[in-house]
């Protein structure tokens, strides 16, 4: 039975305005009982069932149905019993930040139809070194109890998770339409597994593998893929670097007319891409493989004729090792392109400028700093579009001040891309002058993460700290939601962070700050504070122990390297029962410090998979 | 020489005398295989004849002790993927190159495409994990080409070692067998 008056044409804004507005009405008065004109879409529904509400659990379960946000779903979840019953019915799509937050069984109890999950595992630092081996994040029991549960499940989504070949074949088999699968930064694989998903998903229509710690034992997973198989969407393949049939890529980018995202790797030559191009010139990501090739003339023409005609292309990388051949083969695609990735490929200044000529369009642009300072003058004036920079280092372990980016570079950029909002910037000098003219010129910045390489550097110019930089970025940029820190901080930047930082989400910290004070002004000060990051900084058990309060509210703490001791950390565990506080100890070190602590809300309890260098409090 | 496919290996001269056959190997599986594992001189002739590769350990392990990272563990945090590729560039900008060269890998003909005459070979030792790159076309004999190599690979020992490369045919050949034309 539909109520007449809802459109099933229902525009999201006016959905999302409509729950809102009863969101609101109904946390005004929780007793509600049946009432007429409980809204502005206000229902004749005399066969309404509910006491509390006027519109039958249908009518509620086919709105929020309109609803794919994880943070919306759960406000929606917690407004009263009937949202939350009708939310998870409608649920299919799993978000779960933290493996350990919550358990398989908790999560198949409550949300009986899901077809895609993500999942991320290990802490971030992990991606550092800073994690040991086998500590945990195995996807394998998540499997077993999506088996049962949700046999119909489609996507996968991992991020710093482990699993094994085993788990890819359980995978592979016990999902008839499996269709989508994305590993990022895993580990425990190998190729065998990937052959299972390529044999088995018969309607498999994503393939993504990025830059796992996985074992690339040869490249004749991709020759598994049935003669049959049409349905790929999306194949990315540029982090392995075994060489694959070629033939047998040709024929599946022949056969799969619905492929838009191609990203091959090492192996795959420039005329073999210039071919593979001809077949699949509806492309809208395409990844090169290997860049620098003898090329004919013929050839040479050919393959810029290739690219002209990928009318979509609007994402390019790849490019692996030196590329400054044959790079005017792009010119005639640039002109579309949204999001160019450099970020292998040691360009000079020279090269990158003439590419970001013939890119005015784009708007996130990943680079080395090979490019240098006269690099990102280039971009900053061909680029008035640019919303995301990311400078990588070529040589981060190098001391020579001569290589790379400096402020110059920054700077340039930030006066010629005035909607720049996302920066990741490698340097090894910085001042706080010029950070403070990038946010007056950028004040949009909702992801600020500057490296200056040397720990502990100060401003070159005044040898002060950093922290005016700093300062001015969070007093400037009010919806910064990321921060990363860098260069020498006292806690005064902790203080400004406290003070002005009030969109902020995730902070990442290291060698930074001078005492407690600084970590409870961040802690205290900052209300959306979700993820902190903390290495190699001064904060010691009176700084842990100031957020007991708010840890309930965040997904995660890090704190390695600091002066945290067991005790502290024992209280911490004895208070507050609903989070897990993990210590990890260094070999050698005292019995009573805590050298690396990891502490995270859960509802699942102690994990039972924590190896036994992991001690849970 | 300039005929010839270049990939130039140096090898402990004991493999080479006990029959140790560098053409049994599939050279891009090996290179994988040595860059994942932890390398020190006495374990190498070892782990060349064990072929085992262990199936859940990541490159991490192998970037763990890399000779770069000499400060901090951990920093800058540049993730172990992208470090295996920064490794590759901080080698050849060690060459002291400034103006964009031409990594051309020869094969089958003089290489360097209509921009230079450099002819860049990859050079990998047994036991360590990431190659060099040497410019043939600066070398006039086997002697400062040797004496170059083991310039580069100074951080290991380098006693003992002989020089061998692979030929169009694919067989490796010890340097010094046949004159440097």
């Amino acid at each position: 039975m539909q109520v007449v008056w809802l459109r099933s044409s229902l525009a999201l804004r006016d959905l999302q305005a409509f729950i809102q507005h009863t969101v609101v009405y109904c946390k005004m008065d929780p007793k509600l009982k049946k009432t007429k004109n409980s809204s502005s879409n206000s229902a004749n529904s005399p066969d309404s069932t509910h006491s509390s509400f006027p519109f039958p659990d249908e009518v509620l379960e086919r709105v929020l149905s309109f609803l794919h946000s994880h943070k919306d779903r759960s406000s929606v979840s917690l407004v009263c019993k009937d949202w939350y019953n009708a939310e998870r019915w409608t649920r299919t799509k799993l978000f779960i930040g933290n493996c350990y937050s919550v358990s398989p069984e908790i999560v198949a109890r409550r949300f009986p139809r899901i077809k895609s999950v993500t999942l991320k595992g290990k802490p971030r630092f992990s991606d550092f070194n800073l994690v040991p081996q086998h500590w945990g994040a195995d996807v394998h029991s998540w499997l077993v109890v999506f088996a049962k549960v949700y046999p119909f499940l489609e996507e996968l989504r991992l991020k710093r998770m482990t699993l094994n070949d085993e788990s890819l074949k359980f995978l592979a088999t016990s999902f008839p339409g499996f269709k989508a699968l994305s590993l990022l930064s895993c580990e425990g694989f190998s190729t065998d597994g990937l052959k299972a998903i390529a044999t088995h998903c018969k309607n498999l229509t994503e393939l993504d593998i990025q830059e796992n710690g996985m074992d690339d034992l040869g490249g004749g997973w991709l020759s598994c893929f049935s003669e049959n198989c049409s349905s790929l969407e999306v194949l990315n393949f540029a982090s392995l670097n075994s060489e694959v049939s070629f033939d047998a890529l040709e024929k599946l980018v022949r056969r799969c007319k619905s492929l838009r995202i191609l990203k091959v790797n090492k192996s795959i030559t420039l005329d073999q891409l210039q071919q593979l191009l001809v077949l699949a010139p509806q492309l809208i990501e395409l990844g090169t493989g290997s860049f620098q090739q003898e090329l004919t003339p013929l050839q040479y023409e050919g393959l810029g004729i290739a690219f002209s005609n990928c009318k979509n292309l609007q994402t390019l990388s790849g490019f692996w090792e030196d590329t400054s051949l044959h790079l005017p083969v792009l010119y005639a695609a640039c002109p579309s392109l949204t999001f160019l990735n450099l970020s292998y490929a040691t360009l000079r200044s020279g090269e990158l400028a003439k590419i970001v000529a013939h890119s005015p369009n784009i708007r996130r642009l990943w680079v080395l700093d090979t490019v240098g300072d006269k690099g990102l003058e280039a971009v900053g004036s061909s680029c008035p579009f640019l919303e995301e920079l990311r400078v990588f280092p070529a040589d981060p372990f190098e001391q020579d001040l001569h290589h790379g980016v400096t402020e110059a570079g920054f700077l340039a950029v930030s006066h010629g891309c005035r909607k720049l909002h996302y920066v990741l910037y490698f340097c090894r000098q910085m001042t706080n002058a010029a950070v403070a003219t990038i946010v007056q010129n950028c004040p949009d910045f909702t992801h600020f993460r500057l490296c200056i390489m040397n720990p502990g550097e100060r401003d070159y110019l005044t040898n002060e700290p950093m922290d005016e930089a700093f300062g001015a970025v969070v007093k400037t940029c009010t919806n910064l939601q990321r921060l990363a820190l860098s260069g020498l901080l006292t806690d005064l930047t902790f203080e400004y962070i406290g003070k002005y930082a009030k969109n902020l989400e995730a902070l990442s910290v290291a060698f930074a700050g001078s005492s407690d004070g600084g970590m409870q002004c961040v802690l205290q000060g900052c209300p959306k504070l979700r993820k902190l990051e903390i290495r190699d900084c001064p904060f010691g058990n009176a700084a842990l122990l100031s957020g007991i309060e708010k840890y309930e509210t965040m997904r995660s703490l890090w704190m390695s390297a600091c002066n945290v001791t067991m005790s502290a950390c024992k209280l911490l565990a004895k208070e507050m029962p609903r989070l897990n506080v993990e210590v990890m100890r260094d070999e050698g070190s005292d019995e009573s410090q805590a050298d690396k602590v990891y502490i995270y809300r859960t509802v699942a309890g102690p994990r039972r998979d924590a190896p036994p260098f992991v001690v849970t409090l | 020489m300039e005929e010839m496919e270049l990939q130039l290996k140096l090898a402990l001269s004991s493999n080479l005398d006990e029959g140790f056959d560098l053409n049994d190997h599939n050279e891009e599986q090996e290179y994988d295989r040595l860059m994942k594992k932890k390398r020190c001189f006495d374990e190498t002739f070892e782990e060349i004849k064990n072929v085992q590769v262990p199936r859940t350990l990541p490159l991490l392990d192998h970037i763990d002790l890399c000779e770069e990272e000499d400060g901090v563990v951990g920093w800058p945090p540049i993730n172990s993927w992208r470090k295996k590729i920064c490794h590759h560039y901080h080698h050849n900008s060690r060459r002291g190159c400034t103006t964009p060269t031409n990594y051309v890998t020869v094969k089958n003909g003089c290489g360097g495409g209509s921009r230079s005459n450099s002819m860049y070979v990859k050079v990998k030792m047994e036991g360590v994990g990431i190659a060099r790159k040497v410019d043939l076309s600066r070398h006039h004999s086997y002697q400062t080409l040797i004496d170059t190599l083991m310039a580069m690979f100074a951080n290991e020992k380098v006693q003992g070692y002989k020089l061998a490369y692979q030929d169009k045919e694919g067989d490796w050949l010890l340097a010094g067998d046949m004159p440097w034309g």
